[in-house]
């Protein structure tokens, strides 16, 4: 049987009991294994993981528990140990690293932020602010919608302007909102947004970035932001 | 509007609201150690689709064009665009309607690509209940890369 690894946590972890649930189908009872002043907290693995919806929110939600009463190092998903004392063997051998990082992250959370466009107020910024794209437009109307050459050349230069905007805001979102974190890094690269920020917080110290935040969208209406937290410190672990 | 999703959630339907949001933080960041093993993640990698590249593609060119063509331009020279109430002025509503469009498209590539991220990633979830936006056909990001050639 292997281990399925969700943390790392300070201090000795009571017995579990059947109280907090994870991964698998029915969901395997979460147990924790202390090894001097560490703890892991694990669950068996269900043959066949994979990332499901299910099983991902299984992870992030122990994750969330058991941080609420203690500092958590959260596991990347999927992280699976052959034995329950491998896993014992790690903590023991890298105990001064896991204790180093949970004393900067104690009391500490993430904040993940990102932002989109309103699509409809940047498409507008950009014909009022650029005269030449502003012609093309209005001389592609009067042709009736232009030729197909002219409507992707001058849509490729919409979208350059667009894209020179979302990278303009995005540095217009980290300065706004970086100065209310502790620290801040760059969400992964991914779609669906043109900026992501993790931002690491005290435990009940949101208020500021939320004011930030809805500051930002007030002053930039084109500005839509979402804001993801308090969660497990993922970004700021160091492997 | 900004929207804060709290991670303390039950583990019922809602706790998925976040999900598409964390996704890439649960699946990509995170103590990673090397005695561990990690499970294979297989078509995770679609969710790193750039969004530059999508952007850069001739059906995204056309759909700009076209949006622009539709704009009230006799709305712009005269105005800061960039402010609320000229934005979502009176005199734009009709064109804000039928606008919708090009960058919403735009972003409808990328959220399909990251829907079949989603889609590979619970192949046996039917009985869960779904978030609105997955109810959506779902279609690949596989056909928009040979436009993008074309």
């Amino acid at each position: 049987m292997t281990t399925y690894v969700y943390g790392i946590a300070r201090g000795e972890v009571p017995d579990l009991g059947d109280r907090l649930l994870g991964i698998g189908d029915p969901p395997l009872p979460v147990r924790a294994l202390n090894e001097g002043e560490l703890a892991a907290i694990v669950s068996d693995c269900p043959p066949e993981l994979k990332p499901r919806r299910r099983d991902l929110l299984a992870h992030q939600h122990v994750l969330t528990e058991v941080s609420d009463s203690r500092a958590v190092l959260p596991m990347r998903f999927g992280s699976v140990s052959s034995s329950d004392d491998d896993v014992r063997s790690v903590l023991a051998e890298h105990a001064d690293r896991y204790q180093d990082q949970l004393n900067r992250l104690t009391d500490r959370v993430e904040y993940n932020v990102k932002a989109v466009h309103d699509e409809d107020s940047v498409l507008h910024q950009v014909l009022a602010e650029e005269p030449e794209l502003r012609m093309m437009a209005e001389a592609n109307r009067a042709a009736g919608g232009g030729t197909y050459e002219d409507r992707v050349r001058f849509g490729e230069l919409m979208a350059g302007a667009v894209r020179a905007r979302e990278v303009r805001d995005a540095k217009l979102v980290e300065e706004a909102l970086a100065p209310t974190a502790e620290d801040v890094r760059p969400g992964p690269e991914s779609g669906g947004w043109f900026v992501s920020l993790s931002l690491l917080l005290g435990k009940d110290a949101a208020d500021p970035l939320l004011s930030a935040a809805a500051e930002l969208e007030r002053a930039h209406p084109w500005l839509k932001l979402r804001i993801n937290g308090p969660l497990p410190p993922y970004s700021f672990v160091e492997s | 509007m900004t929207t804060v999703v709290p991670a303390q959630q039950s583990r019922g339907g809602g706790g998925s609201s976040g999900l598409y949001d964390v996704l890439e933080l649960i699946l990509d960041r995170g103590l990673v150690i090397d005695a561990f093993i990690r499970v294979s993640l297989v078509g995770i990698e679609i969710l790193k689709i750039d969004i530059r590249i999508v952007v850069a593609s001739v059906d995204t060119y056309l759909r700009f064009a076209e949006a622009c063509n539709r704009l009230d331009l006799e709305s712009g020279p005269n105005k800061s665009p960039g402010l609320p109430e000229v934005v979502e002025g009176i005199t734009e509503n009709g064109a804000r309607a039928k606008t919708k469009g090009a960058l919403s498209g735009a972003g409808d590539t990328v959220s399909k690509a990251a829907q079949s991220v989603a889609d590979a990633i619970r192949p046996s979830e039917e009985d869960e209940e779904e978030e609105p936006r997955r109810r959506r056909p779902a279609r690949k990001a596989a056909p928009r890369k040979s436009e993008e050639s074309s």
